[in-house]
């Protein structure tokens, strides 16, 4: 099976190097860390690349799939810990919200 | 601090594997900071706590740092055992996120640990690295690196098409 097809013409060795790039900065692309020019050149890619826009698709799916995962945070520790954190900053005559400086 | 307790809570559950652990370890936590308030500036508390954290549960342990930058990178457990019936089936569901479970629960400790703090609770690069003790370049190329070994598993569970050479 050609591996050119997922492309709708020949690639050119240009789009080579676009799908090695926009490969590498994939993941962070996804997570949102890139600046606004490199997400703006590897979005088009995508848009293109089918194979390269797949492959996005599938490692978006991973980190939903990660999201869903349920958070080891139990709500009653949670609240335990919550009182306790009130109880030290009543003690030490502070409120509860940020740091006092 | 009241308001960072449940994101303290969600990073202690993957620093320590007993839900009892991690509760104490939160409380030391809490103690610690509230014991050394007059040194924090009051700029990135999410940063200072989880320092203090680190800090918290090398001392409860006492053992030496997390062995994110001491294990040597292991090698791929699974190997795609075949064609997927069709290149560009992508299946999404239980059996995804079933696979995506298993997959997470066979990594390497450190990469483990990794993915839980940043797609699983939600951390940044820069907290995960703040958490673990370890250079932002680790947090990111161990966890890109664990995706790619999940990404692997679901070739070879048929719910996901081969993929092209990953680039780290």
């Amino acid at each position: 099976m050609s591996r050119w097809r997922f492309w709708s013409r020949r690639p050119t060795a240009d789009d080579v190097a676009q799908c090695h790039e926009a490969g590498r900065v994939l993941q962070e692309y996804l997570d949102g860390v890139l600046d606004p020019a490199a997400a703006a050149r590897v979005r088009k890619h995508l848009e293109a690349c089918r194979r390269c826009g797949l492959e996005a698709t599938i490692y978006d799916e991973i980190k939903k799939s990660l999201a869903r995962r349920p958070s080891a945070a139990e709500p009653a520790a949670v609240e335990r810990l919550r009182r306790f954190a009130i109880s030290l900053a009543e003690a030490d005559g502070r409120g509860t919200g940020a740091p006092v400086r | 601090m009241v308001p960072e307790v449940d994101f303290l809570l969600r990073v202690a559950h993957t620093l320590v594997p007993r839900a009892a652990d991690a509760e104490d370890l939160v409380q030391d936590t809490l103690l610690r900071a509230y014991q050394g308030i007059a040194s924090f500036d009051g700029a990135h508390p999410r940063a200072w706590l989880l320092t203090i954290m680190r800090n918290a549960e090398m001392n409860r342990t006492r053992r030496r740092r997390p062995p994110l930058l001491d294990d040597p990178e292991e090698v791929a457990t699974v190997v795609p055992v075949g064609e997927a019936s069709d290149p560009e089936t992508l299946v999404v569901g239980p059996v995804f996120d079933a696979v995506v479970e298993d997959a997470l629960g066979d990594l390497p400790v450190d990469a483990r640990t990794i993915v839980q703090l940043v797609d699983v609770e939600g951390l940044t690069y820069a907290e995960a690295s703040e958490a673990l003790g370890v250079p932002l370049g680790t947090v990111m190329s161990r966890l890109h690196r664990a995706r790619a070994r999940i990404r692997g598993r679901l070739t070879a569970a048929g719910v996901a098409p081969r993929g092209k050479k990953a680039a780290t």
